[in-house]
């Protein structure tokens, strides 16, 4: 198994970014962040093409950067396939030259490479004339062709529409699992990053705050700045914690297991919330909350909902269920095995219950617990 | 009559200069369009300054700077024992002087408009720099080049107040096409001013001509 491991650190004018990497690749890893996280430049980094002011990159037994050792690699030597955002195909060169273009290929593998992409019709096309998912593959086999060590893909899919990612993304995972190169992508959807990787890696402020497997990841974020970033929306603020249960202004909670001393959020996600109906749901877990707004979202519909404190909460419904009107007073409910504590942000969390079993490994070696680099 | 010696020295201090211009330009064009740093706005004024000067302004400073004087003339005499002013290593100077924002500022916005992803991916496809310059820059940047170099030239060839200034009026020499169809105008001599004025003008537009044909086929062979 090929490890990365990487601890640098870059000033700029009005960044800063300081991000400590060390993480076994194999299969498909995500880096998730929102935009301006710091991901970008971090895959631009480990590919050399931005020089920290300090630290340390390694890739298997090579050592690519250390600014003690005065060691810099260039992006030649590094021997890696990258994918850029909009793919950077060279205009003023056909897809066939375009793919021949980088070290080790024959007209051979040129033409092994586009068979195997379905792009040999398009070999005398100028990049111009292709659409999205036709430019994807033209750069992915360029990069591919130099038979890299690494692979590292720029928010591979931000260029394709909405009508065609998933047949793409479907192409992209079969693809590169089939190559067998470790591959490290940064991503700020969350979609992408959930169906593509095997593990994923939480940004937030150029740090990685958690890494695990991709399942792992989405259901149990170490904290509240990780949930945000997978998604989570709903937090509501817990102010007291008594035997079993939390207290706050809007209201109080019972629950089956003690919360964690440090518990200061209560999250859990839309999908899982519903109105209370009397006789079936325990009151234990019930809240009072007044229905703001509705919005139609197609395949099902949000009701934003303030608790009594104010916090707003977010539910999603079934487009063909009856809702009660904005300004309605409702009871939520909230089931228990959906619950999650979280501390506040900056510390690790403690999950209230684990929520399901996790989801089978996708088949690329499981990490042992000395593998997970959780920083 | 075709005064053959004057054609012959504007072509050869066009070339002169475009070549040497070329050299210069490409470096400080590259740092131009790159750069962040607050002293470029400084450069790119000094760089602009032959576009708004009156040439003999411009040609009577050079003439300072190129005498034996002064501080280029001055280095240049006590190195090769030859004067700048009034020769022809002189005019190759000041042309480039004269024509530098001609040849710097396509060339910038040529840079400008690159796309430095396809430098990176060429980077990181293996390409060393030499090989991406000419493999990716060159090709990227072929229409400013050329616009460069036939602003560049063109803007030599025709001109006359730095010239007549820093050169003079010496045949075989200094003397230019444009001064010498001033002189012939001033002896009344209409007939070879005539000729050498067309041929002049023939000559400016068949290379605009070229010039728009190639950048049209380039642009229409990317598009097909």
């Amino acid at each position: 198994m090929s490890y990365l491991t990487s601890e640098v650190n870059i000033h700029k004018k009005n960044f800063e970014l300081s991000f400590n990497l060390n993480v076994p690749l194999n299969g498909i890893t995500a880096l998730l962040g929102p935009s301006g996280c710091g991901k970008s430049t971090c895959l631009r980094t480990i590919a050399g093409l931005e020089k920290p002011d300090e630290g340390t990159i390694s890739f298997s037994r090579d050592q690519w950067f250390n600014s003690k050792l005065k060691i810099n690699v260039s992006p030649q030597k590094r021997n890696i396939g990258m994918m850029f955002q909009d793919y950077a195909l060279f205009s003023h060169l056909t897809v066939k030259q375009n793919i021949g273009y980088g070290r080790k290929s024959s007209s051979k593998d040129i033409e092994f490479w586009m068979e195997r992409l379905h792009i040999s019709q398009y070999k005398d096309t100028y990049p111009e004339k292709l659409s999205g998912g036709q430019r994807q593959r033209v750069a992915l086999a360029r990069a591919l062709i130099t038979q890299p060590d690494l692979l590292l893909l720029d928010e591979p899919l931000s260029a394709i529409d909405v009508s065609l990612r998933h047949k793409i993304r479907l192409e992209l995972k079969e693809l590169v699992a089939r190559t067998g190169v470790p591959t490290l992508l940064v991503s700020h959807y969350l979609e992408d990053a959930r169906y593509l990787a095997d593990y994923v890696g939480v940004m937030v402020n150029g740090k990685i705050m958690q890494f695990g497997q991709t399942a792992e990841v989405f259901e149990n974020p170490v904290n509240r700045q990780v949930a945000e970033v997978l998604g989570w929306t709903n937090f509501l603020p817990v102010h007291s914690i008594s035997n079993k249960g939390v207290k706050a202004k809007w209201g109080e909670m019972s629950l089956s297991e003690e919360p964690s001393v440090d518990t200061a959020w209560l999250t859990i996600r839309p999908e899982h919330i519903s109105f209370a109906k009397s006789g079936v749901h325990t009151e234990q877990t019930n809240i009072d909350a007044k229905i703001c707004a509705i919005t139609d979202l197609g395949a099902f519909r949000t009701v934003h909902c303030k608790l009594m404190d104010d916090t707003i909460v977010d539910m999603h419904r079934p487009w063909d269920e009856p809702l009660p009107i904005p300004g309605n007073l409702v009871k939520l409910h909230f089931p228990q095995q959906h619950i999650h504590m979280l501390s506040n942000a900056g510390t690790f969390a403690r999950k209230y219950k684990l929520i399901k079993p996790l989801q089978q490994d996708i088949g690329i070696g499981k990490l042992s617990d000395n593998d997970k680099n959780v920083i | 009559m075709l005064d053959i010696q004057s054609i012959f020295v504007t072509l050869k201090l066009a070339l002169f200069t475009v070549c040497l211009l070329l050299l210069i330009s490409s470096p400080l064009a590259w740092w131009l369009a790159t750069t962040q740093q607050r002293s470029k706005v400084l450069i790119e004024a000094i760089i602009a300054l032959p576009l708004v000067l009156p040439p003999t302004v411009l040609g009577f400073y050079l003439l300072i700077l190129l005498g034996s004087q002064g501080a280029i003339g001055g280095v240049w005499q006590s190195m090769t024992g030859e004067p700048l002013a009034f020769t022809f290593a002189g005019l190759v100077i000041a042309s480039c002087i004269y024509s530098l924002p001609f040849v710097v500022q396509p060339l910038q916005a040529a840079f400008e408009s690159l796309d430095k992803s396809m430098l990176e991916a060429s980077w990181t496809l293996g390409a060393s720099k030499i090989r991406s310059l000419f493999t990716v820059v060159i090709p990227q940047i072929r229409r400013g080049l050329i616009t460069a170099i036939v602003l560049g030239f063109a803007h030599t060839l025709g001109e006359f107040g730095v010239v007549l200034m820093v050169g003079g009026n010496i045949p075989g020499a200094t003397k230019v096409i444009s001064i010498s169809i001033y002189e012939q105008v001033e002896t009344l001599e209409y007939d070879s001013a005539h000729k050498m004025a067309l041929l002049l003008l023939m000559f400016s537009f068949m290379v605009l001509f070229f010039v728009y044909a190639i950048n049209r086929r380039w642009q229409v062979g990317i598009k097909t």
